[in-house]
């Protein structure tokens, strides 16, 4: 797996690239927990390089998500699709997430 | 067919071993990229609940994993010596409940029973004999 992080105006773009399962996930789950550890965060994580997410992808995603809803942050999805739309969808986890289509439609959600 | 077997410590660090595994058996039947990513997905969740479930004591255990490409379908077998689990007969997880609500427990054994065409366990002896198989073909 690899993260790429990027900032685009006030917004911090994570593309991640690769597998997110229980060997790769802790460091997404650190990069991510520092970032929507500042009040205010606005981070969009971009999927559409992923190949597939297991549970332990999902532990990391919950994580940060009831973490930006402790620190008035934002976090986005965008790029869901393929092999990785079917396994948010099988767990219930579509509804879940704020997702956008485009990483452009992401910026915008976010900011 | 051709069958590649390897066997991990009950440690998380451990997995990525099975990974690669999986990876070069798939790359010499040049398997289906969604099949491969779905049989990489089942056993994260097996191995992973192994290692974190699996043993009532700090000790180091082997875990048994064996890998075969059939006419129509790849096939894992996965071997421990823990305490007996059929993850068959675990509880369906509540997949809509609100974030503040929502628990990751069960999901992994949730997506290993629709990934998978074919699941089956066996209690062997001291050992939990898990084989996880998915068709190739849609």
């Amino acid at each position: 797996m690899d993260v790429r992080e990027e900032q685009v105006g006030g917004v911090t773009v994570v593309q991640v690239k690769g597998r997110l399962d229980s060997t790769t996930s802790p460091m997404l789950g650190e990069r991510l927990s520092a970032m929507l550890g500042a009040a205010k965060a606005r981070v969009l994580v971009d999927f559409s390089q992923l190949e597939y997410i297991s549970s332990a992808g999902f532990r990391v995603l919950l994580q940060a998500a009831k973490l930006a809803d402790q620190n008035a942050a934002k976090l986005v999805l965008c790029g869901v699709s393929g092999k990785v739309r079917q396994l948010f969808d099988l767990g219930g986890f579509l509804d879940l997430f704020p997702i956008t289509a485009t990483r452009d439609e992401g910026i915008a959600a976010v900011s | 067919m051709s069958q590649i077997e390897t066997t991990i410590r009950n440690r998380r660090e451990e997995l990525r071993k099975v990974v690669e595994a999986v990876d070069r058996i798939a790359a010499e039947h040049y398997l289906d990229a969604d099949v491969v990513g779905d049989m990489q997905v089942a056993l994260d969740e097996v191995l992973k609940n192994i290692v974190d479930y699996g043993y009532t004591d700090d000790a180091e255990h082997e875990i048994r994993i064996r890998l075969r490409v059939l006419d129509s379908a790849i096939e894992a077998t996965i071997e421990d010596d823990g305490v007996p689990f059929n993850p068959l007969e675990s509880a369906v997880p509540d997949t809509r409940a609100p974030l503040r609500e929502r628990r990751i427990g069960g999901i992994g054994l949730h997506f290993v029973k629709n990934l998978m065409s074919e699941v089956s366990y066996n209690r062997i002896d001291d050992r939990n004999r898990l084989v996880l198989r998915k068709k190739l073909t849609a």
